[in-house]
């Protein structure tokens, strides 16, 4: 009987074994390469990042039709609104003086500086879009539905937050675009009964848009409200887990 | 004899059925990264082939005609050209994000969730109640506009002269020669002392809550007021009647199919129809004039 021998390893073995099986790539990722069940399991279940995700998921939620990946689009804008608007951060100062021409500045004389800024308006129509689609596809698969009622709760709040991140970028190249969008908006803030002229008030940090104006969307644009929307989206996150995943029938 | 009380979730995470699952890796990260990278490359794209607008310094004493808002408020703007500014602007929003939020308490059945229109009629619901949101509020639009009672003067030579103004838009009810408003309609006192609220700011005063202006209220606040709800409330009593509501679900498919459809309408005709003067126009016809207020 013939009985089957192990084959010499190949040059290209060595070499995998040499970069991935070593003290240190140990160290770093726990699991092998996610090429068996148990792997794939492991990675998911240990990986900071993937770990949102449970190991296993029903068959039906990974058709695409089903979600349309809104949700996780959403949030994959969210991510690249965060990195192109870091990169945006290092050449726009929020003054008056300077808004205006460090957005010229960006354009001209910063490489791939109007890419980014391209990049950072478009994503943010997107996430607009792509949020309110999101909730749409919530409502018509009655996803809202016991036990994810909060849930839907926390996602109208994030839609608010999303509007809001959207609206106070809206002022910072400091053109005339911006001026009286954000002129029109705040208005329609300060018609409110009673509260109304002290929200606008509160929002423009003056009777008009000005200085004190462009500080207070800058910073609520910046820290104040990714900030907000970040915990709510660790929550909504949260609770689509403990709410037992995506709705499915019963 | 003490009693404990132990909270538990109104309804409970569905047991698994393990046959039926798929591993999250491969199965749904690689959808998530394809999904990812395809919205990557067409963003890069998009951003190479369309520039983000970047108009001349902000100028407060060189106004836009029109001036507008972001788009996404732009069904605000429109709605604020039909009625109380504070009923457009803070109330219809405020009361429909509210109204949101209670969707899931309203609707507490758990039947037909996790998969599209899975109701009897939802289809035909969705589709007939988003048709008329929006092309209801492209009427009510052309109405209140003038437009409609413009054409019928042009085309049919109809005109319904003072007493039928109301018929062009229905700011003309406020006008003693279409209703005849006994002079005191437009001071009813309900407060007997000057009551100033958060009175600074340019055009702080003496607060106005003093009088209701019954012509005013009835025309900015009564009429769209009981257009909305009014409108609202009679689809799903209708479609109660043809048998297409039958639950609360139901219910809601009507008014979220409705309210996308008046969303929808708002915002497209505050982006691309509102001219100089928030006059109607075709968007051809768009362009965004600028000039020194009181010498344009």
């Amino acid at each position: 009987m013939a009985v089957e021998q192990p084959t010499q390893p190949t040059l290209g073995d060595l070499i995998y074994d040499k970069l991935f099986h070593n003290y240190v790539w140990r160290s770093i990722f726990r699991t092998g390469y996610p090429n068996t069940p148990r792997n794939q399991m492991l990675v998911v279940a240990t990986n900071v990042f993937l770990h949102l995700h449970p190991t296993r998921i029903h068959r039906t939620h990974v058709k695409i039709t089903h979600t349309y990946c809104l949700g996780g689009l959403t949030f994959f804008m969210f991510l690249g609104l965060t990195v192109t608007g870091i990169l945006l951060m290092f050449y726009y100062v929020p003054s008056v003086d300077r808004a205006y021409l460090d957005i010229q500045n960006i354009q001209t004389n910063v490489q791939f500086g109007q890419l980014m800024r391209n990049m950072h308006r478009w994503m943010a129509h997107a996430m607009v879009i792509l949020v309110f689609l999101h909730m749409l596809r919530v409502f018509y698969t009655g996803a809202y539905k016991p036990p994810r009622e909060f849930n839907w709760v926390v996602g109208v709040v994030l839609l608010v937050l999303t509007f809001l991140l959207s609206f106070t970028g809206y002022l910072l190249p400091w053109d005339q675009l911006a001026f009286w969008a954000i002129t029109v908006g705040t208005n329609i803030a300060g018609s409110a009964p009673v509260l109304g002229p002290k929200t606008r008030f509160w929002l423009l940090g003056g009777f008009e848009v000005g200085p004190d104006a462009l500080i207070r969307f800058y910073t609520l644009h910046v820290i104040g409200l990714p900030l907000l929307a970040a915990i709510f989206m660790a929550v909504h996150f949260w609770r689509i887990r403990r709410d037992g995943g995506l709705a499915r029938p019963l | 004899m003490a009693t404990v009380v132990v909270a538990r979730p109104a309804a409970r995470p569905t047991p698994r059925a393990r046959d039926e699952e798929v591993l999250v890796w491969p199965d749904l990260v690689f959808v998530e990264f394809i999904s990812a990278m395809l919205f990557t490359v067409l963003l890069f794209l998009l951003s190479y082939l369309m520039n983000a607008p970047l108009l001349d310094e902000a100028n407060a004493n060189v106004t836009n005609d029109p001036a507008k808002a972001p788009w996404y408020l732009l069904n605000l703007q429109e709605l604020l050209l039909h009625m109380n500014a504070a009923l457009a602007g803070i109330v219809v929003p405020t009361v429909w994000l509210i109204v949101l939020m209670v969707f899931p308490y309203f609707d507490r059945s758990t039947d037909g969730q996790g998969r599209w229109f899975a109701d009897v009629n939802s289809v035909k619901n969705t589709v007939v109640s988003f048709n008329v949101g929006l092309w209801g509020t492209l009427a009510l639009i052309i109405w209140n506009s003038g437009k409609a009672a413009l054409w019928a003067k042009d085309w049919f030579g109809f005109s319904g002269g003072s007493t039928l103004a109301f018929l062009e838009r229905s700011a003309a009810l406020k006008d003693p020669s279409v209703v005849p408003w006994p002079g005191w309609a437009d001071s009813i006192p309900y407060l007997w002392f000057n009551l100033k609220i958060l009175d600074e700011g340019p055009g702080a005063g003496v607060t106005t809550f003093q009088k209701i202006d019954l012509p005013t209220l009835l025309v900015d606040i009564g009429i769209p007021t009981g257009f909305m709800v009014g409108l609202s409330c009679l689809l799903i009593f209708f479609f109660w009647k043809i048998n297409w509501v039958h639950t609360r679900r139901d219910a809601l498919i009507t008014l979220m199919s409705g309210f996308v459809g008046v969303f929808l309408m708002l915002t497209v005709i505050g982006t691309a129809f509102r001219g100089p003067g928030q006059d109607l126009i075709w968007p051809w016809d768009l362009r965004t004039l600028e000039g020194i207020p009181g010498q344009e």
